[in-house]
C-alpha cells in the first residue's frame, strides 16, 4: 500500500501536473501531496472491518466476549485500533508531504498547526474505521458486506477533493455528488491540510466540525452495534 | 509429447478456483465502474484542451480504455496467489502426482489464468467498447486475440514470480510494488508525451503499454503519441513468450522439493 501510494504522489502527480489545465491548478503535484495522505489513511484505517465481519461469521467474537474485558471496552478498542492503524500508515507519507511542501511551496506549518492537522488526521481515521466496523456489521452475507464495502469505499474515495478541487467537482458532476464531496470526511480533511501547508482552499471551521461529526456518529453506531452482535 | 486435453483440465480447474475469490471479483468490478463514472469523468475536464488533440479523442475514452487493461491486468495476476495458497494447503505435492507433466501443468496454468480473468473482464470490456464506439471490427479482433495473449503472459509473470520466490510475504511485497510501478509507468493512465522523459523511456517497453495501446488502436482510437499496432503486438507475443517458457523452466526445476513458506 505505501508503494502504491508512493507511486500515486512520484509517477501519477508528476504526470498529471503536466496534463492538467492551469485555470484549476497553480501545481498538481503540490495540490495532490496532501491528498496522499489521506487516502493512505481512509485505506489503512478501512480495513478493520473486513476482518471483523470475518470474526463475526467465523464467530471468533465468541472468544473475545471470554476474555476478562468489559464489553464496551472491547468496542472501544477495536474502533480505536483501527484507526491508530490509519494513523501508524499515514505517517510515512505525513511526513512526504511535509518535505514536498516545505521543499516545493516553502512552507511549514507551525506547531498548533501541525497539532490541528493530526487531530484532523485522527479523527478522520476513527470515523472511517467507525464507519468500516458498521458496514461489516450490519450483514453477516459476505457478498453483500463486499458490495456494500466496495460501493461505500469507492464513492468516499473518488467522490472527494483528494484528486480534484471541489469547484470542479460541482462543475462536472450531478449535485448529489457533489454535495457528497463537499461534507465527505476525506475532502474536509484534505482541504484542512491543504489549507494549512499551501494556503489554499481557506480554512473553515466547519471542515472540522464535520470530522468531528463524523467520528462522533461512526465511532459510537460502531461501538453499539458491535456490542450487541457480539452477545447474539 | 504435450497433450492438449491434459493442458486444459488444468486450465479449466483455475477457472473453477476462480470463483473462490469473490471479495476480488465483486472490488475489482465496483472499483472499475468507480473509475470509469467519477474519476474518469471528471478528470476528463481537468485537463488541457491540447490532451484529447494529441491523444486523438477525449481523455475519457482514453482512460476507460485504459482501466480496462488494468483491470485484466490486475485480475491475472492474482494467480500467484493461488499458487501460494495451493502451496500452504499442500495442494502442490498433489498436482505433481498427477500424471500431467511439468509443461502442460505449467501451460495450462498460464491459459487458465489468463483465460479467467478475460472472461471475467468482458462484460466490462464490452461495456467500454460501447462508450468509445468500434469502428473496425477486424481491427478490433486483432487486438482482441493479442489481449489474450497479453493476459497469458500476466499469467506467466505471476507464476514465473511466485516459483522463484516461494515465500508469499516476499512474494506479496514485491507484487505489490511491481503492480504499483508497472501501472503507473505505462500508457494506461496517460500518454508517453506527457511524462518526464525518465518514465517515458521505461514506459515505451511496458507490456501494459503495449496491450493498451493496441487495444486503443482496436478501438479506433487512432493517434500519433500511440505504440504503433505492429511493434505494440510483436511486443506482447514476445511478453507471452519470454514468460510462459521461463515459467515452464522454473516450474520443471523449482516447483519440487518444498521450501514454501
Amino acid at each position: 500500500m505505501l508503494s502504491m501510494s508512493l507511486a500515486d504522489l512520484f509517477i501519477m502527480a508528476v504526470v498529471y501536473t503536466r496534463m492538467v489545465n492551469p485555470e484549476f491548478f497553480e501545481d498538481y503535484f503540490l495540490f495532490f501531496s496532501p491528498g496522499i495522505t489521506m487516502t493512505a489513511l481512509f485505506a489503512a484505517a478501512f480495513m478493520i472491518g473486513r476482518e471483523i465481519n470475518m470474526e463475526i461469521r467465523r464467530e471468533i467474537s465468541h472468544y473475545m466476549l471470554s476474555l476478562p474485558i468489559k464489553r464496551w471496552e472491547l468496542a472501544f478498542g477495536r474502533v480505536l485500533a483501527g484507526g491508530l492503524r490509519g494513523m501508524v500508515y499515514m505517517t510515512p507519507l505525513l511526513l512526504t508531504t511535509l518535505l514536498v511542501t516545505f521543499v516545493l511551496a516553502n512552507n511549514a506549518p507551525s506547531l498548533w498547526q501541525m497539532l490541528v492537522i493530526v487531530l484532523a488526521l485522527f479523527l478522520v481515521s476513527v470515523g472511517t474505521s467507525g464507519a468500516s466496523i458498521t458496514l461489516a456489521l450490519s450483514t453477516t452475507s459476505f457478498e453483500k458486506y463486499v458490495t456494500a464495502r466496495g460501493v461505500v469505499y469507492y464513492l468516499l474515495f473518488f467522490c472527494s477533493t483528494v484528486f480534484y478541487p471541489l469547484t470542479l467537482i460541482q462543475s462536472v458532476m450531478p449535485q448529489p455528488f457533489a454535495i457528497i464531496a463537499q461534507y465527505n470526511p476525506l475532502s474536509c480533511g484534505a482541504d484542512l491540510a491543504r489549507s494549512f501547508l499551501l494556503g489554499y482552499p481557506p480554512l473553515e471551521p466547519v471542515m472540522l466540525l464535520d470530522l468531528v461529526i463524523f467520528a462522533l456518529i461512526f465511532a459510537s453506531l460502531a461501538m453499539f452495534a458491535y456490542m450487541k452482535i457480539v452477545q447474539k | 509429447m504435450i497433450s492438449l486435453r491434459n493442458i486444459w483440465i488444468v486450465a479449466e480447474r483455475d477457472l473453477r478456483t476462480f470463483l473462490n475469490f469473490k471479495f476480488m471479483l465483486i472490488m475489482r468490478a465496483i472499483w472499475f465502474l468507480a473509475q470509469i463514472a467519477l474519476f474518469g469523468v471528471i478528470v476528463n475536464k481537468m485537463l488541457k484542451p491540447d490532451v484529447e488533440l494529441a491523444i486523438g479523442t477525449s481523455y475519457f475514452n482514453f482512460y476507460a480504455a485504459g482501466i480496462i487493461i488494468t483491470l485484466l491486468y490486475s485480475t491475472t495476476v492474482f494467480i500467484g496467489y493461488d499458487i501460494y495458497e495451493e502451496a500452504d494447503h499442500g495442494v502442490i505435492e498433489y498436482l505433481l502426482s498427477l500424471p500431467i507433466s511439468r509443461k502442460e501443468l505449467v501451460l495450462g496454468r498460464s491459459i487458465g489464468g489468463g483465460l479467467r480473468s478475460s472472461l471475467y473482464v468482458s462484460p466490462m470490456l464490452l461495456f467500454v467498447l460501447y462508450l468509445i464506439g468500434v469502428t473496425n471490427p477486424l481491427q478490433f479482433l486483432v487486438a482482441f486475440v493479442s489481449l489474450f495473449l497479453f493476459a497469458f503472459g500476466v499469467a506467466g509473470f505471476s507464476i514465473t514470480l511466485a516459483v522463484s520466490i516461494k515465500s508469499s510475504d516476499k512474494f506479496d511485497i514485491l507484487l505489490g510494488v511491481v503492480n504499483a510501478l508497472i501501472v503507473r509507468l505505462s500508457t494506461t493512465l496517460y500518454p508517453t508525451v506527457y511524462m518526464p522523459q525518465y518514465y517515458a523511456a521505461i514506459a515505451q517497453f511496458n507490456p501494459l503499454t503495449f496491450a493498451a495501446d493496441l487495444f486503443r488502436w482496436g478501438a479506433g482510437i487512432e493517434s500519433a503519441v500511440l505504440t504503433p499496432p505492429i511493434s505494440a503486438a510483436l511486443g506482447i507475443v514476445l511478453f507471452f513468450s519470454f514468460f510462459t517458457f521461463l515459467g515452464i523452466i522454473l516450474h520443471e526445476r523449482r516447483l519440487e522439493g518444498g521450501g514454501w513458506h
